[in-house]
């Protein structure tokens, strides 16, 4: 290997490990909002309120979302460029329609009278949805990185798969909180 | 795919190898808007300083109110019409005094100089590397600490003033309006500069703990690493894993503050005559989730003073380190059981008996580690013949403030003493010694031992001894006598004490005690005074003024960008000491073994 491709491995490799790093710290951040949910929870004056129906389907959107980055991800590998470039298109228009739905989501709750300070639940609800959804702005900007890199002529694969490695980390690590902060508010 | 895996063997030479060939970047980009490492890390110590005399300006206010509490101090009703408005201080100024003393000396001064600053500048030298891992990322973590110091010292000028709900910010105090005048804006200001400050605390340690995985020299693996860096990686671990729920609290004081919710605010509350319309929330889940990052945030602040003075002892007593590997190994052990050790702040917060006894248990716990450092301190220097320079005397002053402040630590620890002693000045004699005076010391220390290879020039030793003592010892009596003044009960936090008859015989103790920091902030003088004629007139420093052995002494002072103009190819560990080599009766870490 010679010295240049040693640096990228280098590069690659930093990469991957700062974003290990950032996502440890939002998780100790979905950590605290979680252990104050459950602390929080024991309050007498808790009283759960309504979560629209339309989470359900923001979920399956967020995993579509996910599937579709995949296939572009495995297309590209395979160097068949116009499927890696669709998917990608897929999955960044699934991540804006989750963002939609889950605005969509908050002005139902709105509509029906569900404020922040509502109760400690909606409190909860909207702070922990919020602080995700600002993670998903960010995870977006990253996916149209990589799906820019995928829609540009003269591509490296192997830079290509680095970048995008990434990226599907990143989107499927907020899927995942996602599930578990959904699961969280909807039966505890 | 990648072949390498972090954290494992350092790299072959190709990946820290010479430094490319770039253009000369302009002034702006060299000294302003810097990716350089060494310049970041100045620009954190300069600003850390200037912080610090901000930090001291307060101490002094607040030395002058419990030393004088009825004297009119007419010049200063000039300069502070509102919080002095008679010449003596009001209740309120002096909260927002005492929060914006603490809040700057741990998050921009120590954090600043000793952590990010010294961090920076160290780590990759030490490692030997070019420069962090993530060198924009590191110049934007700069800007960002910068921004949140401004918007700190900022919060004075808003309506309401400052801050005034302490350092650790408890609601109701801290989230309610009405509650106190630096409740109003000056709280909200704090909230967001400590977000901006914990943005950057997060970058900045990110690219610590990724400098030393992934770009260590050849022939560098981690059980050769100076103890400096393994003090500088585990306090980054910590950062990176305590600071989030502190971002998470804030968010949620923000809106308990400004948009009705009631995590932290209980029903019933009262303030200003009023009922609030608050329902079921818990001020001591602030407690936790504040003391969760507290704790940590303490070994974030004295790792590195330990790591540093461990640095500096060798250096002087031309000898070993005594016991590196279980010294590392404590380092280890100390991150981990830092970070279940936070409820020792809540003693008194009613918590159950059995809560109590974990707390008390694991926090014992942690001091044997921690004594073992200490004890493996005090060992290196058994049977040296010191060399006393300024910088090793500030590190004996490290290990003699660790020691006396650690022995209070284990009054604290325990519960049942805790409860007598909690929230009097035996605690306020605990931290300073502990976090101000061991990050202090070891500042300073850090600053004289690295000073010529920051600046290519060596600070005044006479100065500096002077400083020393200026230092030392008034510290030493203020914080030692707080211990015993904690001891007669007095509580921290009050603005005078002159209405408690049991207190009046402590009168002439405060006095004493305001004196010793009037001295000790005028030895400061002599430290400033110090640097500016050494950095312009300062005898020139060779590339090893110390007869040193880490990585940094092998390039010239300052360094050149890029750092090494060779790969540097590590033969050795980093205390070398006590052999004979052409150099003399060290070895620094490049040069081959006789074996090899």
């Amino acid at each position: 290997m010679n010295a240049l491709a040693d640096d990228i491995t280098l590069r690659e490799d930093q990469m991957r490990l700062g974003l290990w790093m950032f996502l440890a710290t939002v998780t100790m951040l979905f950590a605290a909002f979680t252990s104050a949910y459950i602390v929080r929870r024991s309050g007498s004056d808790w009283r759960h309120v309504a979560l629209p129906p339309i989470l359900w389907l923001n979920t399956l959107v967020l995993g579509a979302s996910s599937v579709t980055l995949e296939i572009a991800s495995r297309a590209g590998l395979e160097r068949r460029w116009r499927a890696a470039g669709g998917g990608f298109a897929a999955a960044l228009v699934l991540g804006f329609g989750f963002l939609a739905g889950q605005i969509g989501a908050w002005r139902q709750m709105v509509a029906e009278g569900v404020y922040l300070p509502s109760s400690p639940h909606s409190s909860f609800f909207y702070m922990m949805t919020g602080a995700h959804a600002l993670h998903v702005v960010a995870a977006l900007a990253v996916l149209l990185w990589s799906a820019a890199a995928t829609w540009s002529a003269g591509r490296d694969v192997r830079a290509w798969d680095a970048q995008v490695g990434l990226c599907r980390t990143f989107w499927h690590y907020l899927g995942g909180v996602w599930v578990f902060l959904f699961a969280l508010v909807s039966l505890y | 795919m990648s072949t390498h895996v972090l954290g494992g063997p350092p790299r072959s030479p190709h990946n820290v190898g010479p430094a490319p060939v770039e253009h000369e970047p302009g002034f702006i980009r060299r000294y302003v808007f810097s990716t350089d490492h060494k310049i970041i890390g100045i620009q954190y110590i300069l600003t850390g300083l200037v912080m610090a005399i901000a930090g001291a300006a307060l101490a002094t206010l607040i030395r002058l109110q419990l030393g004088w509490p009825e004297h009119h101090w007419l010049w200063l009703s000039r300069l502070l019409p509102v919080g002095m408005p008679s010449g003596v201080m009001t209740p309120e100024f002096y909260l927002a005094v005492v929060t914006m003393h603490g809040t700057i000396m741990v998050f921009f001064f120590v954090s600043f100089v000793l952590v990010s600053g010294f961090g920076n500048y160290l780590v990759p030298l030490q490692v030997g590397a070019r420069d962090m891992a993530f060198p924009f990322l590191n110049m934007l973590s700069y800007w960002i600490a910068l921004l949140s110091a401004v918007t700190m010292l900022a919060s004075f000028l808003v309506e309401g003033g400052a801050a005034a709900a302490g350092w650790t910010a408890y609601p109701p105090l801290s989230a309610v309006a009405a509650a106190v005048p630096g409740s109003q804006m000056g709280q909200t200001v704090w909230l967001l500069s400590m977000a901006l400050f914990i943005a950057s605390f997060t970058m900045s340690g990110l690219n610590i703990v990724a400098t030393v995985f992934s770009v260590r020299a050849p022939g560098l693996s981690m059980m050769r690493l100076p103890l400096t860096v393994w003090s500088y990686f585990i306090a980054s671990i910590l950062g990176l894993l305590a600071f989030p729920p502190l971002t998470a609290a804030a968010v949620m004081l923000l809106l308990d503050r400004h948009f009705g919710t009631s995590f932290f605010l209980p029903s019933g509350l009262i303030i200003a005559n009023k009922v609030l319309p608050n329902t079921g929330g818990s001020p001591l889940l602030w407690q936790h989730l504040f003391w969760f990052l507290g704790h940590p945030e303490v070994y974030v602040l004295i790792l590195p003073a330990l790591g540093i003075a461990c640095d500096i002892l060798p250096a002087f007593t031309r000898k070993p380190v005594f016991g590196y590997r279980i010294s590392v190994w404590c380092l280890v052990a100390v991150g981990c059981l830092s970070m279940i050790v936070w409820g020792h702040h809540m003693f008194v917060s009613g918590m159950s008996p059995f809560s109590g006894e974990y707390f008390s248990l694991v926090t014992l716990t942690i001091t044997v580690p921690m004594t073992i450092f200490g004890v493996n301190m005090l060992a290196s220097l058994w049977g040296a013949k010191l060399q006393l320079t300024t910088a090793m005397l500030f590190s004996l002053g490290v290990i003699a403030l660790f020691g006396s402040g650690g022995l209070g630590g284990l009054f604290l620890g325990n519960a049942t003493a805790d409860m007598q002693l909690h929230d009097t000045y035996f605690v306020v004699g605990h931290f300073h010694m502990m976090i101000g005076g061991v990050t202090l010391l070891a500042t300073f220390g850090a600053i004289y031992f690295w000073f010529p290879k920051m600046f290519g020039r060596m600070m005044n030793e006479t100065l500096g001894k002077l400083h020393f003592w200026f230092t030392f010892a008034p510290f030493f009596l203020i914080f030692f006598m707080q211990h015993f003044l904690g001891l007669q009960g007095a509580p921290r936090r009050y603005y005078a004490f002159t209405a408690f008859d049991y207190l009046q015989k402590t009168r002439g103790q405060n006095l004493v005690i305001s004196i010793a920091a009037m001295v000790l902030i005028s030895g400061q003088f002599l430290f400033l005074v110090n640097f500016v004629w050494s950095l312009f007139r300062g005898h020139r420093a060779a590339a090893n003024p110390w007869h040193a052995t880490t990585l940094e002494w092998t390039v010239a002072s300052p360094p050149p960008h890029g750092n090494f103009d060779a790969v540097p190819v590590v033969q050795r560990w980093a205390y070398e000491y006590g052999v004979q080599t052409i150099d003399g009766d060290f070895a620094v870490q490049t040069v081959p073994s006789v074996s090899a």
